[in-house]
């Protein structure tokens, strides 16, 4: 199979703040959009035929991956106007595919050795995975390596094999997308009707990112896969220790300490007197301030940090300034997702063009939405959002 | 970022080699050339684009043959090293995209061996290292020469004693097509469609050899069968990166395009640099262009006047040279994107004769500008192919920026807060593009007008001429720029309801005349619709519209204010379905007086 279609329309409401202006497959992880990590698996196994289905906030991935020349591959745009499901998403897709195709989630981290696992298989089929939260995803039941069923977020789980969304397919699939809207739905009715899907169960990586602490998490596990590399100018007295990647052009001050596994951006300018801990990842453009201490987050590009603050698995998005004595600590806090609450540990979720003033307090598991301006002094938390004002 | 082209088949190569490079210009436009063989080599490239090699080239005889154009991004485009580059004995020529990072070691140790090296580019050490290997089999000569090279590459090989061409990859995009006994090699697809649609993808490693009617590629010295593919989109879709044009594709790119200006700024080594631009006997800077790059040097003006207290003049390159004016002491500047631009080059040899320093800024590495100018400064746009100008506007502005920036007299504290605005440049730039749909919408209700007037003042005066031109040349809407305080010394004759006025507002000492100016032709009964900042309040009483970009200080509102109209202007001509990236009787560059 030489051809995959990616699906990449979606939004990620859940994601709000950060899906408001890019969807969710523009997420970044460790320094590169999680879409980037499917497309360079692909051309890891010499699937360079790329058909990404778009949709929501589309020039986003069209200014990342354009013509998927610098990542080795050829990407065709087709459109899905409205997101109405993915076997919605793959129907846009008709016109372009061959034969045989791959079908993937453009927003699920996956790995070459997943997309191997998918190479020996007969269409139709896809890949499941053991995990220990199924009820978030579509449960499978197998007969064999036969799919007899697969059941949507079900209360409760005849097993924990879940459906990755990552298929091998004819062209015959969509003779049987009629008004099913979701792929899974599609293949039950292929199944009803007699035809056979194959299973096959991984172990390689495959993760989803649903809710946004789940950056963080994926962030963790991406980051010690990034190789050392050393950009831009490093001054004498800065201390870097493990898997530290530093782009061109960035500047580490003096007496900065960076401990591994950390990717910073072309162009920032860290310290002097900072200290970066892992698993942190930094974007372009970004000024960290002497005396700011930052432990596994994630920060945006054209992020400005002052001086003196403290950072704890947090998300802080593309643009925020921050001033001087910000603290972002991390504890398990109770945070609302439509309607769900999770106890998580986690820091601030800051969305972006913020602006935080001076000494500023986020207790743990606060979501600011995009724009939002808190004046100095204040202690936030909860749920705020877009173009929150605290005075 | 280059281009290459290979074909060989029954019909003269010359005309199909530069057909499909004038379809590659897009990744680079700075020096091109060709090679077609018959009985021998034979070679004709320029530092010129694909369409004045066209017209000076003469016939060269030959089926088979291989073709590149270039963006040079360090070394200086030159016919020496436009490609395609040859062996010592003139048998083997190669194109290359790419860089071969351990060309120096090769390039010493060929000299060692005898091999004459004529150009200072890292491609020469493929055809010499080819030949070295050559031994009557031009294929394995070919994979004997990548296995000491280093780098990324893809070539293409055309070699006289063998009626084939060989090419390769590694982490450099290549493809071969099949066309009716006739075949090709290209960087991409839509440089051949013209031709075919049938296209075979090399993987990493892979080495394809192509005669008129057959095709191999061999990976790791094995031969692999060639699954062929039918491509079904049509020409520059893929180059377009999903856009439905360049101009809007170059738009998006300014956060970027920003934001790479802005790297290698923090270290303070380029500052320092710039800085050594300030001779101590400057009190002066004339800054000179033409068109688009004329507003940007109207806005380095008022920023040049605000941070160096020293008299800016800005004039028209065209106009210049009917002028005869002191300029001792003067810098002068001439700002042209492509480096070529008639005018201004002839303004700044004028300059020159005068005795003036003279510098260029320019998008294009090696162009008669920055030969002629005493230093250049390089804008980072990338090549742009839109007709109207987006991207290099702003990089021009960045350079600008930073120049007068550089400056001594500015101050540590001004320069700080300047740097610190900077900054956050990029992702503001980010919310004007984001706001796009707005934007979109109300171009659609401004396209069926005829007329319509863009006033600013101060330093957003020459941002209304830029909106207005943005909107003329893409459009055929007329638009017209003009200085808020002199629409009443005439141009109110011309308005009424059928010609919508667009404020330009900026938070600085213009405000307020600005909401007179705004006043005053609402009271003339035209639509008026005010750009400004978010959250402005006070305009939404008075204006029909208001649309928004970003708060940022006043110097840096010509940035968010043009990338708005560049918005605005481009959907006005989409709604009228123009030919948006080609317009009429305009040329991308005007190399004419």
């Amino acid at each position: 199979m030489k051809q995959a279609v990616i699906l990449a329309a979606g939004e990620g409401q859940r994601l709000r703040p950060f899906t408001a202006t890019k969807p969710k497959v523009m997420l970044t992880i460790a320094g590169k959009p999680i879409l980037q990590y499917v497309v360079e698996s692909l051309a890891r196994r010499g699937i360079r035929n790329i058909v990404l289905v778009v949709g929501y906030r589309r020039q986003q991935i069209f200014d990342s991956v354009g013509s998927g020349e610098e990542l080795g591959v050829e990407i065709t745009y087709v459109t899905q106007e409205k997101q109405l499901g993915t076997a919605h998403a793959l129907a846009q897709a008709k016109a372009k595919v061959d034969k045989e195709f791959l079908v993937l989630a453009g927003d699920n981290l996956i790995d070459a050795d997943t997309i191997a696992c998918l190479e020996g298989l007969t269409p139709d089929a896809m890949l499941v995975k053991r995990v220990d939260n199924p009820l978030r995803y579509g449960v499978v039941t197998l007969a064999e390596s036969t799919v007899k069923d697969i059941t949507e977020k079900p209360k409760e789980a005849a097993s924990n094999i879940v459906n990755t969304g990552i298929y091998a397919f004819t062209k015959k699939i969509f003779d049987f997308i009629e008004s099913e809207l979701d792929i899974p739905d599609v293949l039950n009715k292929m199944i009803a009707q007699g035809h056979q899907v194959r299973a096959k169960k991984i172990d390689s990586t495959w993760l989803d990112v649903a809710y946004p602490w789940d950056i963080l998490s994926l962030n963790s596990i991406v980051l010690p896969q990034v190789p050392a590399s050393l950009g831009g100018i490093i001054e004498t007295g800065a201390s870097l220790k493990g898997l530290v990647s530093v782009g061109k052009d960035t500047v580490i001050r003096s007496n900065c300490y960076i401990s591994g596994p950390v990717v910073i951006g072309t162009g920032c300018e860290i310290g002097p007197n900072a200290c970066i801990l892992p698993a942190t990842s930094i974007g372009n453009n970004v000024v960290i301030s002497p005396f700011t201490e930052i432990k596994n987050s994630v920060i945006g590009n054209d992020v400005s940090l002052g001086p003196g603050c403290f950072i704890q698995d947090s998300v802080i998005d593309r643009g925020s300034v921050i001033e001087g004595q910000f603290t972002a600590f991390s504890r398990q806090a109770e945070v609302k997702i439509d309607d769900e609450h999770h106890s998580v540990s986690v820091g601030a979720m800051l969305g972006e063009g913020c602006q935080i003033g001076s000494g500023v307090v986020a207790q743990s598991g606060v979501v600011v939405g995009n724009h939002s301006q808190i004046q100095a002094l204040k202690i936030i938390s909860g749920r705020l959002p877009d173009r929150s004002l605290v005075i | 970022m280059c281009g290459i082209i290979g074909y060989i088949g029954l019909r003269q190569a010359q005309p199909i080699l530069l057909n499909c490079l004038g379809r590659l210009e897009y990744r680079g436009y700075d020096s091109c050339g060709i090679a077609v063989s018959e009985h021998g080599i034979n070679v004709c490239k320029d530092a010129i684009r694909v369409e004045a090699l066209k017209k000076t080239m003469p016939r060269l005889d030959g089926t088979a043959g291989i073709g590149h154009t270039r963006w040079a991004t360090h070394g200086e485009p030159s016919p020496i090293n436009a490609h395609p580059h040859l062996d010592c004995s003139g048998k083997i020529a190669v194109v290359h995209n790419g860089i071969i990072t351990n060309y120096q070691n090769l390039r010493d140790q060929l000299s060692g061996e005898g091999h004459q090296f004529v150009s200072e580019t890292d491609t020469e050490v493929i055809p010499h290292l080819i030949e070295k290997y050559y031994n009557g089999n031009l294929e394995t000569a070919v994979a004997a020469a990548l296995n000491d090279i280093e780098g990324s590459y893809a070539i293409i090989v055309l070699a006289t004693d063998e009626p084939k061409l060989v090419a390769a990859r590694k982490d450099s995009p290549i493809i071969i097509s099949l066309g009716d006994r006739e075949n090709f090699i290209a960087s991409d697809v839509p440089a051949i469609l013209d031709y075919s649609n049938r296209v075979v993808y090399l993987e990493d490693g892979d080495i394809g050899v192509i005669t008129t009617d057959s095709i191999k590629v061999s990976r790791r010295g094995n031969e692999v069968a060639v699954k062929v593919h039918q491509i079904s989109w049509t020409v520059e879709d893929a180059q377009k990166a999903g856009y439905e044009h360049f101009m809007l594709k170059e738009i998006h790119e300014q956060p970027k395009v920003i934001r790479d200006t802005l790297a290698g700024w923090v270290s303070g080594e380029a500052l320092e640099d710039l800085a050594t631009m300030w001779g101590d006997d400057i009190n002066a800077l004339l800054i000179l262009a033409c068109g688009t790059s004329y507003h940007a040097a109207l806005i380095g003006k008022q920023i040049g006047q605000e941070l160096l207290k020293i008299p800016v003049r800005a004039e028209l390159a065209s106009e210049f040279n009917y002028s005869t004016q002191p300029l001792a002491r003067t810098l002068a500047i001439a700002i042209t994107q492509s480096g070529e631009t008639a005018d201004t080059l002839k303004a700044m040899k004028k300059l020159k004769e005068v005795g003036c320093q003279a510098l260029a800024i320019t998008n294009v590495v090696g162009s008669t500008a920055s030969r002629i100018a005493d230093r250049t400064l390089y804008t980072r746009a990338g090549p742009e192919i839109s007709v109207a100008a987006t991207k290099s506007f702003t990089a021009q502005l960045m350079v600008l920026y930073q120049l007068m920036m550089s400056h001594p007299e500015i101050g540590a504290r001004r320069l700080n807060s300047m740097t610190k605005e900077l900054r956050q440049l990029p992702n503001k730039v980010q919310q004007v593009l984001d706001n796009e749909g707005e934007i979109a919408q109300y171009a659609r209700e401004l396209s069926q007008y005829e007329n319509i007037f863009y006033i600013g003042r101060g330093i957003n005066f020459p941002v209304a001429l830029e909106g207005a031109l943005k909107l003329k040349e893409i459009s055929y809407i007329h638009g017209e720029g003009y200085a808020a305080g002199e629409l009443k010394h005439g141009p109110f004759a011309l308005l009424g309801s059928d010609t919508p006025v667009i404020a330009l507002l900026a938070q600085d000492d213009t405000y307020e005349p600005m909401l007179t100016n705004i006043k005053e032709v609402k009271a003339r009964g035209s639509p008026i619709i005010a750009l400004t900042r978010e959250g402005d309040e006070d305009i939404e009483k008075i204006v029909d519209k208001v649309l928004t970009v970003p708060q940022v200080e006043a110097i840096f509102s010509p940035v968010v204010n043009t990338i708005a109209l560049q918005l605005l202007a481009y959907y006005a001509a989409r709604e009228k379905g123009c030919p948006i990236d080609f317009p009429r009787n305009l040329a991308k560059s005007v190399t004419v007086e």
